[in-house]
């Protein structure tokens, strides 16, 4: 073909009413739905032990440590840094001191973290269940037509995925069918449930795949599977090697006050 | 709306009230209207703050009526058992009780809340400061100490302590405790002043005359590291001024003072400014406390003598 022509086709205005509209709608209910839900399907935390509790606040106090030693003169940072070395080394805080040198502890048998494995669990049945359905209601009731004209252009490949019902070879790719109008819903209602449910809500699914993504930030010494003792030592390490580099922030603090100020 | 968005306001223009006599006394003075108002049913979050700020600053004017109110709502909602509703009911009964045997009482209950249940940690901070209360300072160090050996994440904790170690006299380990605060939050501009205060006090207890100087610079430097956070830090200046002014004193003759004078300098300007814009009234410089202000007039008044003679 030399040059391809553009293809316009006559639409039925009320397409509008009858397919666009009703499909956002119900996206949208069910969005709010599933919000609820999963508030309140949601078991309220665990409670921690004492010692529990103990081993992960310990652990912080070396991060903070580490992170934080310029406020501190260098001899406190170095009495502190033994201290702590020495403890992680021996193991003093460690929940179970007779588990040290056995692999972690397996989910499955774990109580604790059973409780999280089935949190997560729920969330993602909360997200794919309705997901599956509306997919299928739409197959069910919306196929066989083109419903709009995409502003873009696209390559070949998405033909099948986007004008499912109807099989024509000329057809432009920029023509679609309702399903894709859901897809672009899919993505594209999460700034409106922001707006009714308040930012943290549980309709968004962006979020919970960035939360899967991203490489256990605050998660990892909190989620079962991992060995404390490891930690420990892993910390105990990362403090010796920034013991090298200590500048107090208060050294030349009288003149970058006075160079500033007059 | 109007009283809750009222309170609100009050509270986020004055953030901790109950330092302060009048902001107490003006919140408690608002606590009848509040309670038999109906948005006091509201079930937010920021009612129920509310009503926890209330109940403090009643307890503090003596409005036990309005506190017990207050309290009593607030175990509706969360359960008697909840952990903070637990510490507000302790806190309420110290507070009304009359007798040393009634807080003697108390503190079994809150020994035995202990037992059954070890990570209460708002039951804990209410022994302590009940033990405090009782005149016990040794004991409430230990259980502070015992705390913070499985929390040590708790700025406030440690803070407490620093004040606790400070009033025994005990001022390497008030430092070393503010060392832990600033662990946790460097950015504490307050904690650097505090510090420098720490140093300049514990120099008035030491040996000789050289370690007293150096005690000033380093006190010098706190100060200076603070106000470097916060421009307009009061105490900063305040202790800037006066370190620095103890330090030229007892170094009258030495060449190496520009440094210390320039400070002085510019700690009496920043003074001078914060006094007189404070005392006209100006808009935008109402912050501050009017007796830290009245101290540093004080100050400066002094210094203005000393140089004139």
């Amino acid at each position: 073909m030399a040059t391809v022509q553009a293809q316009t086709i006559l639409r039925d205005p009320q397409l509008f009413y009858w397919i666009l509209f009703p499909i956002t709608v119900v996206m949208i209910l069910t969005g709010v739905l599933r919000h609820y839900v999963t508030v309140l399907m949601q078991s309220d935390p665990k409670k921690q032990e004492l010692n529990a509790i103990s081993e992960q606040r310990n652990l912080l106090r070396g991060v903070n440590l580490r992170t934080n030693h310029n406020q501190i003169p260098l001899s406190s940072f170095i009495a502190r840094k033994n201290y702590l070395v020495a403890a992680y080394n021996r193991g003093d805080f460690l929940k179970d001191p007779e588990n040290k040198g056995k692999p972690p502890a397996n989910p499955m048998t774990d109580p604790a973290g059973m409780d999280q494995m089935m949190n997560m669990l729920k969330g993602n049945m909360a997200m794919m269940v309705p997901q599956t359905l509306i997919m299928g209601w739409i197959n069910a009731f919306f196929s066989g037509f083109v419903i709009m004209k995409l502003p873009f252009p696209l390559t070949l490949r998405f033909k099948s995925m986007l004008q499912s019902g109807v099989a024509t070879r000329d057809l432009d790719v920029r023509w679609v069918s309702s399903l894709s109008w859901y897809f672009l819903n899919l993505f594209g209602l999460r700034s409106i449930f922001t707006f009714i449910l308040g930012n943290e809500n549980s309709a968004d699914q962006m979020a919970q795949q960035m939360q899967q993504m991203n490489p256990a930030g605050g998660n990892a010494m909190f989620a079962p599977g991992q060995d404390p003792n490891k930690m420990f030592l892993a910390e105990a390490e990362n403090l010796e090697v920034v013991g090298g580099q200590h500048e107090w922030v208060l050294d030349g603090v009288v003149d970058r006050l006075l160079k500033s100020r007059v | 709306m109007a009283i809750l968005k009222f309170l609100l306001s009050y509270l986020s223009v004055h953030p901790s009230p109950l330092r302060n006599p009048s902001t107490s006394l003006h919140l408690s003075q608002q606590a009848p209207a509040f309670l038999s108002s109906s948005e006091s049913t509201k079930d937010t979050q920021e009612t129920w703050l509310i009503y926890e700020q209330l109940l403090l600053s009643c307890l503090r004017t003596g409005d036990d009526n309005s506190a017990r109110l207050c309290l009593q709502r607030l175990s509706d909602r969360f359960g008697v058992d909840s952990a903070r509703v637990k510490a507000l009911t302790g806190l309420y009964d110290e507070a009304t009780s009359n007798s040393r045997g009634e807080l003697e009482s108390v503190l079994q209950r809150y020994q035995d809340i202990l037992k059954e249940d070890p990570t209460n940690m708002p039951i804990e901070k209410r022994r302590i400061s009940l033990l405090l209360s009782l005149g016990r300072t040794e004991d409430a160090i230990k259980a502070l100490t015992s705390l913070l050996s499985h929390s040590p994440n708790d700025a406030e904790s440690w803070a407490h302590l620093s004040s606790l170690y400070f009033t025994q006299g005990l001022y390497q380990q008030s430092i070393f405790c503010l060392e832990e605060v600033l662990l946790i939050l460097p950015n504490a501009y307050n904690i650097f002043a505090r510090i420098g205060e720490v140093t300049y006090i514990s120099s008035s207890t030491g040996a000789g005359s050289t370690d007293r100087t150096e005690a000033f610079e380093e006190a010098i430097k706190y100060f200076a590291r603070s106000v470097e956070l916060s421009e307009w830090y009061l105490r900063g200046w305040y202790g800037l001024k006066l370190v620095t002014g103890k330090l030229i004193q007892a170094k009258p003759s030495d060449g190496t003072l520009g440094k210390t004078e320039s400070l002085n300098q510019l700690a009496t300007e920043k003074l001078v400014q914060i006094v007189s814009k404070f005392r006209r009234n100006e808009k935008g410089w109402m912050g501050f406390d009017e007796a830290e202000v009245l101290a540093a007039k004080d100050l400066i008044d002094r210094d203005e003598q000393r140089f004139s003679q």
